[in-house]
């Protein structure tokens, strides 16, 4: 059983479906990628896990169990509406956000502390959240998610509106997660992003799971049966099925029954001087589009 | 619901109001400012009436039929004039009504009385007021009760001997008293000052009161538009229930809204002590109603905040969650509306009838208590209580599911079958 598994989940809004029988789970220690586009789903179904909507059919555990208060503590989320009291000072909104997750008050205020100098916001920690810049507020955000140390933390969309030094520490972070055991789950428009940190993801579309499963074999199974050769040599003259991309760059299609490691095995026989071999791999913003646009 | 979460809540709540200016102000000012405009504009009013009173006028009488003894009235150029009271006021005599007309019609006059030539017969005196009198001048005048006076003095001249005489001319002269609060001890009191005595402690509480309930419902409702406005609600639902989130909103708003009212009371207190010991014990404390109004005032506030936080939730922002929360306010002040009558009659038909609807059972209470603490019996205040106490138990029942409908939506209002069924 998964940190948080949904099993047949439907949910409607009056007559639209905004969930339709989906099952998939999150499991420990991974990160956890949630995909698709706009309006597919994708909150409706985060809120359903955290017990903030209930789902119409379906069944939804965390933890091995149905959502409670007590195993909600272990759980936090950054929404994508972002949400803060403004004219709250940054240390008094985490205290408060900590004791609501159960923390003590001293607690609270240490992992605050703590958690702003994570994010590199000692010196705001006085200031009134209204006198932060968006991007601060977002790490103040992110701050008040990962404060209580959570075994499940769901970021929707945590990359918007942060600058590219921030981006890497935000990804440094779901990292340091993933290492010391911890679970993400992560909604994200940013595929390169899923790419570097997802173990396993999940597409849905217009309500449905349309995709699901380990990243790297998604990503396979959606790649061309080609790959990329740097040499010197003409290998249309060597009778192979390639086209030249750029001088010494070759595109091959494979042949049905040929695996990349294999063919590049019987390239070397044949004496071909490779200097440089890539099979190609889709990646999952071409997945992404081309599972949207109606591919199968 | 788990206590320690509430109680963060609460306590979070309640810092965010109390360290406002605004909360200060009205607070510690409010009395204040209160005081100090109604007894500018009391002064003022009384200054500008007494100025006005003070004016002499001048009234005509034409005596048709022959009845008026003319003795009081003295001669002076050409005219009969009786000077009819301390003010000054003149009545001039005339032998006809054309010469009386043009007198009131020239502004000379502000009012012309006819002793019809039947008066004997029928008792008619017609009364005609000039064009430029001012509205209830005529009314306010303290002409009529000397002219009639002066008729009754006309028509028993002569006829009746010594006292019986001046018992016809001045049947009684009320000497006004009424028990002190000590008991026994009776004291003169002028008309207008009784009046003062037993409303203005009752008026200023039931007021304060129905301020606080308002005021303390107003937070609840502007701290659920700051949730939804602020987009704060999922943050706050993935680590607490709407009803723990409802039950920390009501406790520490209340809170404030009970040290605000507390404050109120004080004042109150301290204003009716300093004027029972400026009034000789004229003013008698409601400790009655004082001793309940907290109770009151916190089931009260339950029960309205309540209904208030679950109505407020369904607005998509604060204009439209007080829109929502009108109803609600409209019948709490309801007791206001009919003040006059509660003064008048606090244990009538309506008074019962008002202490056991929730609704408004606390002011009617407080007012009943405060105006005549002998005429509402024990059981009436303990079962309004009771009323109260399962109302509040109902609302935070409900108000806690449409809370959570409510608190997520961010466009369409649900229908009202869908609130029904999330109610149930």
């Amino acid at each position: 059983m998964g940190v948080l598994a949904y099993q047949g989940v439907t949910k409607r809004f009056g007559r639209h479906t905004a969930l339709d029988r989906v099952s998939l789970e999150v499991r420990s220690g991974e990160v956890f990628g949630l995909l698709g586009p706009n309006g597919a789903g994708k909150t409706t179904l985060i809120r359903i896990g955290l017990d903030i909507l209930r789902a119409d059919e379906g069944e939804v555990s965390l933890f091995g169990a149905p959502p409670t208060p007590r195993n909600l503590d272990r759980t936090a989320y950054l929404p994508e509406e972002r949400g803060v009291y403004r004219r709250a000072k940054v240390r008094e909104l985490l205290a408060y956000l900590g004791r609501l997750k159960g923390m003590k008050r001293a607690a609270a205020r240490d992992a605050g502390d703590h958690w702003l100098e994570r994010v590199g916001l000692s010196e705001v920690a006085d200031q009134r959240v209204e006198s932060l810049s968006k991007g601060m507020t977002q790490k103040v955000q992110i701050a008040a998610c990962l404060m209580t140390d959570p075994e499940l933390c769901v970021l929707d969309e945590p990359f918007s509106g942060l600058d590219p030094v921030n981006v890497a520490l935000v990804t440094e972070l779901i990292e340091e997660r993933r290492r010391s055991g911890r679970t993400t789950l992560l909604s994200t428009h940013m595929m390169h992003q899923v790419e570097a940190l997802c173990d396993r993801v999940a597409l849905i579309h217009r309500g449905a799971l349309v995709v699901y499963g380990q990243l790297d074999e998604i990503r396979r199974r959606y790649s061309p049966h080609e790959v990329m050769i740097w040499t010197t040599m003409d290998l249309v003259s060597l009778g192979l099925e390639a086209t030249q991309r750029t001088a010494g760059c070759w595109r091959v299609e494979l042949p049905a029954s040929a695996t990349p490691a294999g063919y590049l095995n019987e390239l070397v026989r044949n004496g071909v001087l490779v200097d440089r071999y890539e099979p190609l791999v889709a990646r999952m913003d071409e997945i992404f589009v081309h599972l949207v646009n109606g591919g199968s | 619901m788990r206590v320690h979460r509430i109680a963060a809540v609460a306590r979070f709540e309640f810092l965010s109001v109390v360290k406002r200016w605004s909360y200060l102000l009205a607070t510690f000012g409010l009395p204040l400012f209160l005081a100090a405009v109604s007894g500018t504009v009391l002064g003022v009013q009384t200054y500008f009436l007494s100025q006005r009173a003070a004016e002499s006028s001048q009234f005509g009488l034409v005596d048709e039929a022959k009845v008026i003894d003319r003795s009081s009235f003295v001669e002076q150029n050409g005219e009969l004039r009786w000077k009819a009271n301390e003010k000054a006021d003149e009545v001039l005599l005339y032998d006809n009504r054309d010469a009386a007309r043009k007198d009131l019609d020239s502004g000379a006059l502000r009012a012309l009385y006819i002793i019809e030539h039947d008066y004997l017969a029928t008792g008619k005196v017609r009364a005609i007021e000039s064009e430029k009198t001012p509205l209830l001048s005529m009314r306010g005048t303290s002409i009529e009760p000397v002219l009639r006076k002066l008729l009754r003095k006309s028509l028993i001249e002569g006829r009746l001997e010594g006292d019986l005489h001046q018992r016809v001319l001045s049947p009684a002269y009320f000497v006004r008293s009424r028990l002190g609060p000590g008991g026994e001890e009776v004291v003169d009191l002028d008309e207008t000052l009784d009046l003062l005595v037993r409303t203005t402690i009752p008026l200023f509480l039931g007021v304060l009161l129905l301020t606080a309930l308002l005021s303390a419902s107003g937070y609840l409702v502007q701290t659920v538009s700051t949730d939804k406005e602020s987009k704060i609600v999922e943050v706050l639902l993935s680590s607490v229930t709407p009803e723990e989130i409802l039950a920390g909103k009501l406790f520490g708003l209340g809170t404030a809204g009970l040290i605000q009212f507390a404050v109120w009371s004080t004042m109150v207190v301290f204003v009716a002590i300093t004027a029972s010991a400026a009034l000789a014990a004229f003013v008698s404390i409601p400790w009655g109603a004082l001793a309940v109004a907290p109770i009151l005032f916190v089931l009260g506030y339950l029960f309205l905040g309540s209904l208030m936080l679950a109505t407020a939730a369904l607005g998509a922002n604060s204009a439209e969650s007080q829109k929502l929360t009108l109803g609600w306010a409209m019948l709490a002040i309801l007791p206001l509306m009919v003040l006059v009558i509660l003064l008048e009659d606090p244990h009538g038909i309506l008074g019962q009838a008002m202490t056991w609807i929730p609704f408004t059972s606390p002011l009617t209470v407080i007012i009943r208590l405060s105006v005549d603490a002998s005429g509402i019996a024990w059981w009436e205040v303990l079962g309004s209580m009771l009323v109260l106490l399962i109302s509040t138990w109902l609302s935070i029942r409900v108000g806690a599911r449409l809370f959570r409908v409510g608190f997520l939506l961010t466009g369409t209002m649900p229908s009202l079958a869908e609130l029904w069924r999330q109610a149930r």
